[in-house]
């Protein structure tokens, strides 16, 4: 009941005259963003923070500005994934996987729609999970010890590389080179400095940003370049522009199921919209079995991520209120945000801050039904923007990536970096290996490395403590399960073929 | 009005009509963070006060140049901007402390000019709000009793500050900080929430952090705060270490520099401004909105304290183990 | 064959990551693992996944195309001269002399790609530096448009 009233005193705030602006005018920036390769929702909340605060908005029209960039980035993300293959932010990693399949057999506008729509459910269960679990979830999530996170991180890699099924190997190889890349720089236990070479620009390790932007957008234009002459890039959206029923309902569960799954990641602090839509993806690839076409534009392979990583976003809005511990990077940056007002986020914010937490809830619900309206009858407006020449959109992704990297690190050594590690995706993309695997074993090394070595700290060394509670027996049984099953199965599929022929 | 006001207000003036690009026109800060983080707070807080004292025409222009707690933007200052007057550059006590253990590359404390400070944080000792341990006797006695039953919690690796902060606490027990139990957390809010959690049983942290947790409903206790006199505001009751007999100091200082290069007479100038702009009221506001206790001091004052405590920790270093940076 | 060579490039990464992470030791340390043994495992497993595209080449599908080496050297060239000019040269006129062969390696003519250039380079400046307040380096043009 207290909830309730809770809920109608932030619908208060949020609708607002000023704060409806300001949310519409986040979800349209946030949008673009997120539509555009090379920049997500970090990239979109860190510059507009600064913005929020010079234009002197109060905290919790500044913290409405940044949620609704930041769920419109995760909207926005799938646009150019499944026009361009390109994901437009790291979230929309899995939606290309399947939305340009549909995109190049003329189905663009129903992915389009369909994924706006899953985005919605998403964001919205999310959202209603928020307001009915914070304080519960929150608990929960307090209950993963190093151990479990430990688990929980091989358990994620374990999918990822189960999920690129041709490829294993590489698949396993991408991971721990991101591994690698993350070990670079100052050791958070021990202070030492590790891969640096000596050189200070490195002592922070290799930026999150330089390496996505390395690896996606700079590569990107390579390999642009050489399918440009065979045409192929921005697809136009022709046939139908919105989902049917029929596809609505076929749809229906996997999106419900993904968006649970991904609050729930969401909710985890550290674990984002990245692990939540590579593991929904794969889990509805698997439930769908032989049945399934994924991988060649299967729509369910476009609903889950992009129902599971606006739920996650939106899931991690609850550590960060409830614990002050920020469940993404993007968050991590609202937090920052938050101290410029002087408002720590923690235990007590729902309490003493009650405007400012339902506020942001309630517009929350605002901003998303803003999102779907703008997503799915105005979608042309923002491909406009993708429907540059190739001669000009290469230049300017080069130079926002460019200035992305040069906004968070003003420094030469960066953007060389950037051209570098472009160079090296460019070469492993050339040479088949996924991308997706590297981010995520860049994203995840440090918390995995470090919860790995706290775990042992707790017991000295024994290594029993990872197989000790039964969320972390769960989670490696899922694990080893995600490994050796596919490649079983595609022996038995083989099997059986031979068989028919004989 | 007196004379130097006059002539310098006629001198910004002249500088404003004839776009003479005077150490005060088209200012920049260099938060050697991202975007949001300690340094930006600082940046922000110059950049706020700056304005609204009309020290400076347009707004200060903030850039982001994270690395090594400042390293990073040390070098960049030092090798390819030395000369840039109107930019100025976040430090703290954290960079100071990496500066003594030869974490900045080839450069030392000499090769920058200091030149303001606006505001300190100050080490405070932090426990459980129910734990047995009611002063910095009761832990000291305590980590004697037995070393291994009081582990030490921290937000950050060793040689960092707070590794530093319970290192001096050990050692004031009589035990070689390489014996202490030490975990390392991801920043202070973790170690809090360990401490919280008994998990550790002392969090060698800082007072702003404490007090806003403490607001947060965080349940914790400040035993002891490193300063050499007792805080304003809600730890006002708190006892400073050297006042339960333990000479520990650990100031936080949050400040700035500009390159080698720059002018005498451009470094003059900004030393000035801070100064007259640390003296309003506007400002302390703000600096109090930023979990900042007053510490003010600028130009060559500033210089020699910043130079003596890089100094200190580099013998702290030695003394510890660690590695440092040998004083050219 | 390309396979091959990825797998040795792995090996020889491993090897390398091996060699350097064997000095890494902490002066003081307060954990059973220190931070050694994380990048020693990683070394290990690139060496094995190495090896292993080494022993067992994937079919050969990809490999660099070599009728498009020359754009693709020309882009690439771009993109660090871009990265390396970016501060010098300052934001406008860089992206200006980054667009111009990116530009015609994607098909623009040289006025089409010149007249991008300019256009995003200085649209870009002014909806960054001046609209949303990223400060970006002005470089050689700093006397027209301020900053540095």
């Amino acid at each position: 009941m207290d909830t309730l009233q809770f809920l109608l005193g932030g619908f208060a705030v949020a609708l607002t005259p000023q704060n409806l602006m300001v949310a519409a005018t986040g979800a349209f920036i946030g949008t673009i963003v997120g539509m555009l390769p090379g920049l997500g929702p970090i990239n979109g909340v860190a510059i507009l923070m600064p913005l929020a605060f010079a234009l002197k908005l109060p905290p919790e029209t500044a913290l409405i500005l940044l949620a609704a960039v930041y769920m419109g980035c995760e909207y926005g993300g799938r646009i150019s994934s499944i026009l361009l293959n390109v994901p437009g932010d790291a979230g929309a990693i899995m939606t290309a996987l399947d939305g340009h399949p549909m995109a190049k057999n003329g189905l663009a506008g129903v992915a389009l729609s369909i994924s706006a729509w899953s985005s919605f459910i998403g964001a919205l269960i999310a959202t209603v999970g928020i307001v009915l679990f914070a304080p519960l979830l929150a608990r929960w999530a307090l209950a993963f010890g190093p151990a479990e996170y430990f688990a929980l991180m091989c358990f994620a890699f374990a999918c990822i590389t189960g999920l690129m099924g041709d490829a294993p190997v590489k698949a396993a190889l991408a991971a721990v080179i991101g591994l690698s890349l993350s070990t670079v720089g100052l050791d958070s236990n021990s202070g030492v400095y590790r891969f640096t070479g000596g050189d200070v620009h490195l002592s922070d390790g290799i930026q999150f940003i330089v390496v996505v932007i390395g690896v996606f957008s700079v590569s990107e234009i390579l390999l642009m370049l050489e399918q440009h002459r065979s045409s192929a890039g921005l697809i136009h959206i022709s046939g139908r522009k919105l989902f049917n029923l029929k596809e609505m309902a076929f749809t229906w569960w996997c999106t419900l199921r993904s968006s649970v799954v991904g609050f729930v990641v969401g909710v985890l602090p550290g674990a984002g919209a990245t692990i939540a839509s590579a593991m929904t993806y794969s889990m509805e690839k698997r439930l769908a079995g032989p049945d399934g076409h994924f991988g060649d534009g299967d729509i369910r392979g476009v609903a889950a991520p992009e129902a599971a990583n606006n739920a996650s976003a939106a899931g991690s809005f609850v550590p960060m209120l409830t614990l002050g511990v920020p469940g993404s990077g993007t968050t991590a940056v609202m937090v920052g945000a938050l101290s410029l007002y002087n408002i720590t986020p923690g235990p007590a914010l729902f309490t003493q801050n009650p405007t400012l937490v339902w506020g942001l809830i309630a517009s929350l619900f605002i901003a998303n039904v803003m999102l779907l309206v703008i997503n799915i009858p105005m979608v042309g407006v923002f491909t406009k923007v993708l429907r540059l020449p190739n001669w000009a959109l290469a230049p300017g992704i080069l130079a926002v990536s460019a200035v992305g990297v040069f906004s968070v690190h003003a420094t030469t050594f960066d953007l060389m970096l950037m051209s570098g590690l472009g160079m090296v995706g460019y070469l492993l993309r050339k040479q088949g290996m996924p991308m997706a695997p590297l981010i995520l074993g860049f994203v995840l090394g440090d918390l995995m490395e470090q919860n790995l070595r706290r775990a042992l700290s707790i017991t000295n060394g024994e290594l029993g403590i990872l197989v000790e509670s039964p969320i972390s027996i769960g989670l490696w049984i899922g694990a080893v399960a995600m490994v050796v099953v596919p490649p079983l199965m595609r022996l038995r599929a083989h099997r059986m073929q031979a068989a028919d022929a004989a | 009005m007196n004379r130097k006001a006059a002539l310098m207000t006629l001198v910004l003036a002249c500088a404003a009509a004839t776009a003479v690009a005077g150490p005060l026109d088209k200012t920049e800060c260099i938060a050697p963070a991202k975007p949001g983080g300690g340094f930006d707070l600082t940046c922000k807080l110059a950049q706020s006060s700056l304005m609204q004292g009309k020290f400076v025409a347009d707004p200060m222009r903030i850039t982001y140049m994270p690395g090594g707690i400042g390293a990073v933007a040390y070098n960049a200052i030092v090798a390819q901007r030395p000369a840039e007057a109107n930019t100025i550059v976040a430090f703290s006590g954290g960079s100071l402390l990496n500066l003594a253990q030869g974490k900045f590359g080839r450069y030392n404390e000499n090769d920058v000019h200091w030149l303001a400070a606006v505001g300190s944080d100050f080490g405070a000792i932090i426990v459980a709000e129910g734990s047995p341990l009611k002063s910095m006797k009761d832990l000291v006695a305590a980590v004697k009793a037995d070393p291994t039953k009081v582990v030490f919690g921290a937000g950050g690796t060793v040689g960092s500050q707070d590794w530093m902060k319970a290192a001096l606490t050990a050692r004031s027990a009589g035990l070689n900080p390489k014996s202490m139990r030490f975990v390392a957390f991801e920043g202070g809010g973790e170690a809090i929430t360990a401490l919280q959690g008994g998990h550790v049983q002392v969090y060698s942290g800082d007072a702003s952090e404490a007090e806003q947790q403490m607001k947060a409903g965080a349940k914790i206790r400040v035993l002891a705060v490193m300063s050499d006199k007792r805080l304003e505001g809600s730890l006002a009751g708190v006892p400073t270490a050297k006042e339960q007999g333990f000479d520990i100091e650990w100031p936080i200082i949050r400040g700035f520099y500009v390159g080698p290069k720059v002018s005498d007479a451009d470094y003059k100038v900004w030393a000035d401004t801070f100064s007259k702009m640390m003296a309003t009221p506007e400002f302390n506001k703000l600096r109090v909105e930023r979990g900042l206790f007053p510490f003010a001091k600028t130009g060559p004052e500033l210089d020699a304290y910043v130079k003596a405590r890089v100094a200190y920790y580099r013998t702290l270093a030695k003394d510890f183990g660690l590695n440092v940076a040998v004083a050219k | 064959m390309s396979d091959r060579i990825l797998g040795a490039a792995c090996l020889v990464a491993g090897a390398g990551m091996a060699w350097a992470a064997q000095d890494y030791a902490a002066p003081i340390s307060y954990e059973p693992v220190g931070p050694r043994a994380f990048p020693l495992l990683l070394a290990g497993l690139m060496a094995l996944a190495g090896s292993w595209l080494v022993a067992r080449p994937g079919p050969q599908g990809f490999g660099l195309a070599r009728e498009h080496f020359k754009t693709i050297g020309l882009a690439a060239a771009a993109v660090f001269a871009y990265a390396a000019l970016f501060e010098t040269f300052g934001f406008p006129l860089a992206t200006t002399v980054m667009a111009l062969p990116v530009g015609m390696a994607f098909g623009g003519s040289w006025k089409q790609s010149l007249a991008g250039g300019v256009v995003m380079g200085f649209a870009f400046y002014l909806m960054f530096d001046k609209l949303l307040d990223v400060v970006l380096p002005t470089g050689l043009l700093s006397f027209v448009l301020g900053g540095r």
